[in-house]
């Protein structure tokens, strides 16, 4: 089966006298697959997904969209992203922005007033008359996924989607990524809730540093009896030096008033 | 072609909605409203004091030819004010239309779909354009309004200031797009005031000198002159100046005061614009809109 994405040594630095952010980054993703990128903050996950979504340019290393470059607009009919922190032009309501984003997908107008409506349901904002300005985070994040699944795409890349979602918003996401894996449709998660990954993700790629520290399936990665969250810590501290005492000294100095 | 109406469209909804540019525009029409009414309340009750006719030991003026200068002063203060707010609003389009886009976040969502880069920024520019149009039109109509209860005069060279004043506003909206994809709108607006007014209006001032002869044969001067000339936008205009300038040297003349002719009220003051310098304009518009392309199309977001 031809993958959905494959990005082969993929590199990436913002400036030149930084390290890089992405650093020989490989994997595939197949279709019905869901695909864990876990890291600390600063690790090249965004960063990775923005290069498959075409918004940033890799320095090195290929991607491959749908067997074409993702700077390609056809590559990215297919392609649905909720970006993390998502933002939208801040006059238009709800429903405008997803008319507008489905206009940019191409799709026809019976297509738009059926789709609209029922997606607008889903992110429970289906009541919401205000314009975007006045939105939430959480709002925004709702709208954020809202705009990546209309187009039906086969491939769903959310950035951490839930960060800004209540309990029931998780739960509603966890269930629309199982929905969409069964009717084979190819997810990548980024996300720092690693009891969520756990759940919903085949394979999983932790980051540090820009480079891949470990990458199989779930049960590759997390040995019987231990959790994503061991194996995570355990990877990212031998990977970074010791940091000491996590604290601020006027934290745990009894003696200061 | 799809994404590029879509982004137009809704930049259009978008802009419709920024209260910046409605109140420039209310302002606007307030503003000539209020300049029309002004001028002709104080033409009426005073005629020489809105022109300068009638000094000692000239001799008498004809009213109709008063009238006539009058009303083409009038009609060119209405003129300067559809300007005035062109270039307002050409500012406060080009500071936002693409730049918060960019700015915000909003271009991640934006560009993660299949829209080329070229079409977005056509149809950001479409709707830039499209909305100076509106309001530069509105504020036109309003304009043609206020002339017909006043008297008139100068329609023609109404028409072609409405689209001159459309023309140069698009050209500094450009400006400070393209600006405004490389840096802050607000150093961007900066930078497109110094260019575009300042620095443009004193070089072809210089050069409408020069033409006249008011600035010798220096060599060295006059080839400084004519680059710099070559370097800034040249703003369109019809030739309602000049036509005040003649009625002016024609009042003059009539009152017999044996001083210049008007022929030396109309030397050195700047015709309508040439065709040099409308291609020069569409070369300008092209130039800005190509840039405003490759800063959208390398940008990283």
């Amino acid at each position: 089966m031809a993958a959905v994405v494959s990005v082969e040594g993929l590199r990436k630095r913002y400036r030149r006298r930084d390290p890089h952010a992405v650093d020989g980054v490989t994997f595939e993703l197949q279709p019905g697959q869901a695909f864990g990128l876990l890291g600390p903050n600063g690790s090249g996950k965004t960063s990775v997904v923005k290069m498959i979504a075409g918004l940033l340019r890799p320095d090195e290393g290929k991607i491959s969209l749908f067997g074409s470059e993702p700077g390609n607009p056809a590559a990215r009919a297919q392609l649905g992203f909720s970006p993390e922190d998502p933002d939208f032009p801040k006059f238009l309501r709800a429903n405008e922005v997803l008319d507008y984003f489905a206009s940019l997908l191409g799709l026809s107008t019976e297509e738009r007033k059926r789709r609209i409506p029922e997606t607008l349901a889903f992110a429970g904002l289906d009541q919401e008359k205000r314009q975007v300005r006045q939105y939430s985070k959480g709002m925004k994040q709702r709208l954020g996924i809202a705009q990546a699944i209309l187009g039906r795409p086969k491939l769903l890349i959310l950035d951490e989607p839930t960060a800004d979602l209540d309990p029931l918003g998780r739960r509603d996401v966890r269930a629309l990524i199982e929905s969409l894996k069964a009717s084979g449709v190819a997810v990548l998660l980024n996300s720092h809730l690693l009891s969520e990954v756990e759940l919903v993700c085949d394979t999983v790629a932790i980051l540090g540093k820009g480079r891949v520290l470990k990458e199989g399936r779930m049960a590759e990665v997390v040995p019987e009896g231990r959790t994503l969250e061991d194996v995570f810590v355990e990877l990212v501290e031998a990977s970074a030096p010791a940091k000491g005492d996590h604290l601020p000294s006027f934290i745990t100095d009894k003696d200061t008033p | 072609m799809n994404g590029t109406l879509a982004v137009a469209r809704y930049t259009l909804i978008e802009l419709s909605r920024r209260r910046i540019l409605l109140v420039l525009t209310v302002i606007g029409a307030l503003g000539i409203a209020a300049i029309g009414g002004a001028f002709k309340i104080a033409a009426s009750v005073n005629p020489a004091s809105i022109s300068f006719g009638g000094g000692p030991g000239s001799g008498p003026i004809d009213p109709a030819k008063l009238d006539r200068v009058n009303e083409i002063e009038f009609v060119i203060q209405l003129i300067g004010v559809i300007g005035f707010f062109a270039v307002l609003i050409a500012f406060a389009i080009g500071m936002t239309a693409i730049y918060h886009d960019l700015e915000s976040g909003a271009a991640v969502g934006i560009f993660s779909k299949p829209v080329s880069r070229l079409a977005f920024t056509a149809g950001k520019i479409l709707a830039a354009v499209a909305a100076m149009v509106v309001i530069v039109g509105l504020l036109s109509l309003e304009t043609r309004l206020v002339m017909a209860l006043f008297g008139g005069g100068l329609e023609g060279a109404m028409w072609v200031e409405t689209v001159a004043a459309v023309a140069n506003g698009v050209l500094v909206m450009l400006i400070v797009l393209a600006l405004s994809t490389w840096m802050n709108n607000i150093i961007a607006a900066v930078v497109a005031f110094v260019y575009n007014v300042v620095i443009a209006t004193v070089v072809v001032s210089l050069h409408n000198s020069l033409v006249a002869g008011f600035l010798g044969d220096n060599a060295f001067l006059n080839g400084a002159v004519n680059v710099a000339y070559w370097l800034v936008p040249h703003h369109l205009m019809s030739d309602a100046q000049r036509q005040l300038a003649q009625a002016e040297g024609e009042l003059f003349a009539a009152a017999g005061s044996g001083g210049p002719t008007p022929a030396d009220f109309v030397n050195g003051v700047a015709g309508a614009s040439d065709l040099q310098d409308i291609i020069w304009w569409a070369f300008l518009v092209v130039l800005m809109a190509a840039l405003v392309y490759l800063a959208v199309r390398r940008r990283q977001v």
